[in-house]
Formats: structure tokens, C-alpha cells, sequence
């Protein structure tokens, strides 16, 4: 992913790649696990994990040197969207859009990188931080050459991490840190969300780190990083909403009320095409922005991209588990019924990472910006 | 004669856009009404001379015979420098059909008048009491000798009072189990007695529309294309380039470039809730364009395209209502001024827009009827 300007894939390389990795989710017990990885203390399987990374998907946008596919940001987006398509708990677009990105750019030498793309070690990125207004916009942990000192939110994939990363300010500026997950003075504590996961807040009392990457450089990895990970979220966002219109169609298809079909019911028609056409709408604009991504060097400009993106991925997954929970009518509110899994992952990944007024907000700056520079 | 398709696309639109920045008329660009023939007859002579009125038509016709990668190039150049239709109805309607169904002598008869605009074209479909279910339409045209006489009203009838001609769907056979069936295509001159022209003034102002009444109207059987009660199925076939067309990204595109000049003029950018919305609807005409060029290059690949290309038509009328009603509020005090809101030099005509973007959601088929056709076709829930 770092390797800016990389091959375009063809149309049938992707194929194949969707292909491989929907049969490998199926077989591990496809839309079944999101419900039976709800409020599990782990999270999510290590087991499907492992065969995630056996089947070279952790490394998917990786240069084949770091052990990667090398096959470019649009691909790791349809290894999300068949994530998002049965709601599967494991964190791969984390690793692959946050851990994978942030290594590569950073340390490409060192053996964690290429340890994370085989699944031999499983990592976390702390790097976010609460204020009283929600997300602060600097990072207050510090490091103070052998300790780190602070706190952390929203780190996706504590749970299993045998690795945790830290982003830190120290003398030298900022400083990327590697910590033992287990290691004394990491005081981690779960806030459930609403699809059964947990994200976590991390204290850190002293908790000793070693230097990764410092400097100058690291702001910028971090940001190039987390505009990665926006893009592929909005392509886990993209399955999410697919399945949620396709069980709402068959649902609709087969519900008789006063004798028919309530999918005959002209109301209803509408509401579901309306939902197909913010689908289209979605798929079409967010493989568009990850492919411009995929084609372009400034960080900027991809940042720009990132956030077209993940708005309108949050505005169609949004607008599509909602309705489909509505044109579910009441077994639609039960937790019985698997669309409500749908509507609940995509509040989870609408609010990871900015939702749609917040990338809309992004994007107008950014667009503005750059077209008074021109 | 040049076979365009043999040319790169790049080369291909690099000379359309140098031809149409060289020849077409200044005072011409982006004019938001339909003009009249005399208003556009210089423009139709240079285009005439080089041999591209007719872009889809097969060059043995007298076409520029482009593939379909060449045909949506021509016409997003056309756009990309707000070149006028002009009076299209004839080349884009009555030529192919008349290509497709029509014998050798209509051929020879009838493409090179239209070529010429020696004939100018009106189309008559809508009725009274037949819009959105066109089928139901009454008009009737019964065969007396070689004659065919013509009662009835058509509406909507786009330019009639600046045409010659008119081409029509009739019902030839009242007596059809279905109303489907018994229909047919017939050409018709204007210029008779039996014809009345009446104009429909818009809210805009404008008269584009009109009715046309018949009464004992006659025209030759001669001027029946393809088959007698077989007009219906030859309509639709024409269809499937039109609804890539009427979903193009330019109208909305072309909009919100105005929506961003006022309020930049007005500094509407100062405000947190306009930036929100004009950021929805500026990402909705950009995701539209995506999946544009997704059925663009399907079509570009000689694929046939499937009836959810109308999803494009609904999406851009209603991003572009959107837009024109945004333009509205930026106004303010001035939102119900009629003519352009000046801007330093420029000139933004907020209602022009507002109207303009009015009919879209209603004419090819109105977006419900669009819905309808998707629930069953694509989405294949039960009737």
C-alpha cells in the first residue's frame, strides 16, 4: 500500500481474489460467527485469522518483499467488502489498512512486519486519544526513553494482540512504539460496541517500549495509515450494505400480508430500489476512489479520496440497515433475526475512523483547498 | 469517407472538441432554451457540410456510423462546450427508425431531408390521458384508400410549432386484445388543414410544448414505418441508447459549477450547514460519475445494457433538483428574481436552473414509473 503508484490489477485478478477469500469465510462458518463471536472475551477466531494469513490476505497490498501480494489498495478493498459481507469479527482491515501500512512506511526491515503478514504475531495500533470533546487532535502518551505514560481509545483488536503499537510523543518528537500486549503497566478496559466486539481504552503507567520509528517521518505514515484504513472501512461498508439489501429483497420476495407478497406492494417497491441504487451508487464511487488511491502519491490527495469514500459508504450502509430493518417490520427489531447483525456492524464501522459529516466535512475542506491552489 | 472508429479515442475527441471550439457559435454556447431551426440553421449548415449531423447514423446514410465508445465521446464533447441539440428529434428518432424498419424508398426518400433539416421533426407520443402509461394512447389513424385519416390530440409535443413534420404513434387497430398491440408509426406533414398547433406556456415562461389536435388530418399509407399494429415494440427498441444518454452526469455537473460560482459570490461557504449540503450533493454528482462510467464502458465494450441503467436517470435529476434548490436558498431575498443574479462579471440564473431541473424527474419516463421497472426487472420482486 505504501508502494505508491503500484500495478493496477485486472478486473479478473480481483475476481479471483473475491472468489477465494468469500469461500474461505464461507467455510469457516460464514455469517454464523458474527453471531457466536458477540461478547466472546477473544473476539474473534485466531484460528480463521491464521488461514486469513495463509491465504495472503493480511498482506495482500504489501510489497512482495515484506512477504506481501503486492496487489495494491483496490484489492485489500475487496477482501473488505467480503469481510463486511458476513460481518466476519476478525480485524483485518486494521491490520492490513493500520498495522501492515504503518510498518511497511516505517520499519520495512524489521521481522514484525513480515511476522503480522504470515500471522505469526498478531498486532494492535493504539494511537487515537479522548478529550472531553470525544477525539483529540493530539497525542498526549509520552515516552520518556523507556516507558510510555497516558492513555489510548478506540484500539481496534486488543484482545488477541500479542503486540500492541504505540503512537508517542517523546524528545525526539513523534515516536512509534512497540509493546508486549501483557506487559506490566498496559491497564487495557473494554467498551462493548454495538456488534458484540469490543474496542479498548488503554492506561499506560510507565509501561516499557521500545523505539520503532521516530521523527519526522512518523506523523506522516500515520496519516497516510489512517487514510488506508478509512478507504478500506468504507469497503468492509460496501459488504455490510450488500447483504443487508440482498436478506431485505428475498425477505420482502416472500412475506405474504392481505394475501401477496409484501414485495408487490408498490411502497415498498420504491423504498427497496431506492435502497439498490444507494448500493450501486456506493460500490461504484468508493472502487473508484480506492483505485484513484491506488494511482496517486500525494498524501493529500488521498486523503481527499479516503473520506469521498467513507462518506458515501456510511451515507448508503446507514441508510440500507435502516431500512432494512424498517421493511423487516417487527422480527426486524429482534435480535433473532440476522439483519439487525448488519445495522449494528455498520454503526460500529460508521463511527470508526470518522462517519459521513465528519468525511464530508473533510473532503469539502480539501477540495476547496486544493482548487484555490490551482 | 473517414471511418471514425478506426481512430484512437483520444484522437477522436481531441478533433471534436478543436471542431466544435473553432466553428460553433459563440452567442450559441450553453443557451437553456430549445431553439428554433432559424435560430440554429448557420450552425446546422457547417455541421451539415462536415458531414456530422447525424453521429449514430451508419455512414451509408450519410451518418458519422460512430461505435458506441465514439457516440459518447461525441456527445460529452458536445456537452463539455454547451453545443445546442439544435433540432435533433428528427436524426435521433425518426432516422434510426426509419434505418431499422423502413423500406429502401423511405430510405431514400426520407434520411437525406432529415439530413438536410429540409424536414423538421416533432415527436408525437403523449396524450391527454396517455403520459406514464403511454400505451393506453387513443389517437386513431384509419386507412381510406391510400390515405391513412388521423383524429385525435397529442400533448407535450416538444417544438411542433417549429416543425414540418411530425412522427407518431397511433392506434391502427382499436379492436387489439392488448393495447399494446394496434399501434403503429406514422409520418404526418403539419402544414395541412386537419392540424391544429396550439403552444403550452411553461412555468419558466417558455413555449416549448405544445398541443396538436386532429381532425381528419390525413397522411399517405406510404408514410406507415415497418409494420401495420407493430409500432410499440419498434419504440422501445430505440430506447436503449436514450437511457444512457438522459442519465448523463453533465446536467447536475454543469449545475452545481453555477451553485459553487453564487455562493462563492455570496459567500454561502462562511456557512457550516450550507458547506454540509452542498458537500452531499457536490460527492452525489461525483459517486453519480462513477457509476456513469461503469455502464459508459460497458457500452464502450459492446455490451447490451440491462434496464438498471435507469437508476442514473433517477440519481441525476434528483441530485440535480437538489442542487437548483440549493441555488435558491444562497439567493435568499433574490430567490424568486427572474434573469441572472450578477456576480462581479458573471451572471448565475438561479430560476432558469430551478425550472430547467423541474421536468426531469418527469419526462423519459418519471422517476416512479422508472422504480416500478426497476422493482420487477432488476430487483425481481413479484408484480
Amino acid at each position: 500500500m505504501t508502494d505508491m503508484g503500484e500495478t493496477a490489477q485486472s478486473d479478473e485478478d480481483l475476481q479471483m481474489l473475491r472468489d477465494s477469500v468469500r469461500t474461505l469465510l464461507e467455510r469457516a462458518g460464514g455469517l454464523d460467527r458474527a453471531r457466536g463471536a458477540r461478547g466472546a472475551a477473544e473476539g474473534w477466531n485466531a484460528g480463521v485469522m491464521q488461514e486469513l494469513a495463509e491465504a495472503g490476505v493480511l498482506g495482500v497490498s504489501a510489497s512482495e518483499t515484506a512477504g506481501g501480494l503486492g496487489m495494491g489498495l483496490p484489492a485489500a478493498g475487496v477482501i473488505a467488502e467480503e469481510v463486511g459481507r458476513v460481518v466476519a469479527p476478525e480485524p483485518v482491515v486494521a491490520t492490513v489498512g493500520l498495522v501492515v501500512s504503518l510498518l511497511e512506511q516505517l520499519c520495512p526491515d524489521d521481522a514484525l512486519l513480515s511476522q503480522v503478514i504470515s500471522g505469526e504475531k498478531s498486532v494492535a495500533l493504539a494511537w487515537q486519544e479522548r478529550n472531553s470533546a470525544g477525539l483529540s487532535d493530539t497525542i498526549n502518551c509520552r515516552f520518556d526513553g523507556t516507558g510510555v505514560t497516558g492513555a489510548k481509545a478506540w484500539v481496534v483488536g486488543f484482545a488477541s494482540a500479542d503486540v500492541l503499537l504505540v503512537l508517542a510523543e517523546s524528545d525526539a518528537g513523534k515516536v512509534l512504539l512497540r509493546l508486549d500486549a501483557k506487559a506490566t503497566g498496559v491497564n487495557p478496559q473494554p467498551q462493548r460496541q454495538s456488534d458484540g466486539n469490543a474496542l479498548h481504552e488503554i492506561t499506560f503507567t510507565g509501561a516499557p517500549a521500545s523505539v520503532l520509528a521516530e521523527g519526522g517521518d512518523v506523523s506522516g505514515a500515520m496519516a497516510l495509515a489512517a487514510a488506508d484504513a478509512t478507504a478500506l472501512a468504507a469497503s468492509e461498508l460496501l459488504g455490510v450494505s450488500n447483504t443487508a439489501l440482498a436478506l431485505t429483497l428475498e425477505y420482502i420476495r416472500t412475506r405474504e400480508q392481505f394475501g401477496k407478497p409484501i414485495g408487490s406492494f408498490q411502497v415498498i417497491q420504491h423504498r427497496a430500489v431506492n435502497m439498490q441504487i444507494a448500493q450501486e451508487i456506493a460500490e461504484a464511487g468508493v472502487r473508484e476512489a480506492l483505485g484513484l488511491m491506488g494511482a496517486e502519491t500525494s498524501l493529500d490527495a488521498r486523503e481527499r479520496l479516503a473520506s469521498r469514500a467513507k462518506a458515501r459508504a456510511c451515507t448508503a450502509a446507514n441508510l440500507i440497515t435502516r431500512e432494512a430493518i424498517r421493511l423487516h417490520g417487527a422480527v426486524g427489531f429482534t435480535d433473532e433475526y440476522d439483519v439487525g447483525l448488519f445495522l449494528n456492524r455498520a454503526l460500529v464501522l460508521s463511527a470508526w475512523l470518522g462517519d459521513a459529516a465528519a468525511h464530508r466535512r473533510r473532503w469539502l475542506d480539501a477540495t476547496l483547498s486544493s482548487e484555490a491552489a490551482q | 469517407m473517414t471511418d471514425y472508429n478506426l481512430m484512437s479515442d483520444d484522437d477522436f475527441r481531441r478533433d471534436v472538441r478543436q471542431f466544435f471550439e473553432a466553428e460553433y457559435p459563440e452567442e450559441l454556447r450553453n443557451i437553456s432554451h430549445r431553439p428554433k431551426f432559424a435560430e440554429v440553421e448557420d450552425w446546422h449548415k457547417v455541421l451539415h457540410a462536415k458531414g456530422w449531423v447525424a453521429p449514430a447514423w451508419p455512414s451509408e446514410f450519410g451518418g458519422m456510423g460512430l461505435g458506441a465508445a465514439k457516440l459518447l465521446i461525441f456527445y460529452e464533447e458536445q456537452q463539455r462546450w454547451g453545443v445546442t441539440r439544435g433540432r435533433d428529434m428528427g436524426v435521433l428518432m425518426v432516422g434510426p427508425l426509419i434505418i431499422k424498419f423502413g423500406t429502401d424508398t423511405q430510405k431514400e426518400y426520407w434520411l437525406p431531408r432529415i439530413l438536410s433539416c429540409e424536414t423538421i421533426w416533432c415527436q408525437g407520443y403523449s396524450e391527454p390521458g396517455a403520459g406514464s402509461d403511454l400505451a393506453s394512447l387513443r389517437t386513431t389513424a384509419i386507412v381510406d384508400g391510400d390515405d391513412f385519416v388521423i383524429n385525435g390530440q397529442k400533448i407535450w409535443t416538444t417544438m411542433a410549432h417549429d416543425a414540418d413534420h411530425i412522427f407518431m404513434l397511433v392506434r391502427t387497430d382499436p379492436d387489439a386484445p392488448k393495447k399494446q398491440q394496434g399501434i403503429s408509426f406514422v409520418l404526418a406533414k403539419m402544414d395541412q388543414p386537419g392540424i391544429e398547433v396550439r403552444t403550452i406556456v411553461t412555468l419558466s415562461g417558455e413555449e416549448e410544448f405544445c398541443e396538436v389536435f386532429f381532425d381528419n388530418a390525413r397522411a399517405p399509407v406510404a408514410n406507415l414505418v415497418g409494420e401495420m399494429n407493430n409500432g410499440w415494440s419498434m419504440a422501445k427498441a430505440l430506447l436503449s441508447f436514450e437511457r444512457i444518454f438522459i442519465g448523463s452526469p453533465n446536467m447536475a455537473q454543469n449545475a452545481l459549477m453555477q451553485l459553487k460560482t453564487l455562493a462563492d459570490g455570496r459567500g454561502a461557504f462562511n456557512d457550516p450547514a450550507f458547506r454540509d449540503r452542498y458537500a452531499e450533493v457536490a460527492l452525489d454528482v461525483e459517486d453519480h460519475a462513477a457509476l456513469y462510467t461503469r455502464f459508459a464502458d460497458q457500452m464502450k465494450r459492446g455490451e447490451t445494457l440491462g434496464s438498471d441503467v435507469s437508476m442514473l436517470k433517477i440519481w441525476v435529476s434528483e441530485t440535480f433538483q437538489k442542487i437548483t434548490e440549493l441555488m435558491i436558498e444562497v439567493a435568499g431575498p433574490d430567490g424568486g428574481a427572474l434573469g441572472p443574479l450578477q456576480l462581479g462579471n458573471v451572471g448565475i440564473d438561479v430560476l432558469s436552473n430551478f425550472y430547467k431541473s423541474r421536468p426531469t424527474t418527469i419526462y423519459g419516463g418519471s422517476n416512479e414509473i422508472q422504480r416500478n421497472i426497476l422493482s420487477k426487472a432488476v430487483l425481481n420482486l413479484p408484480g
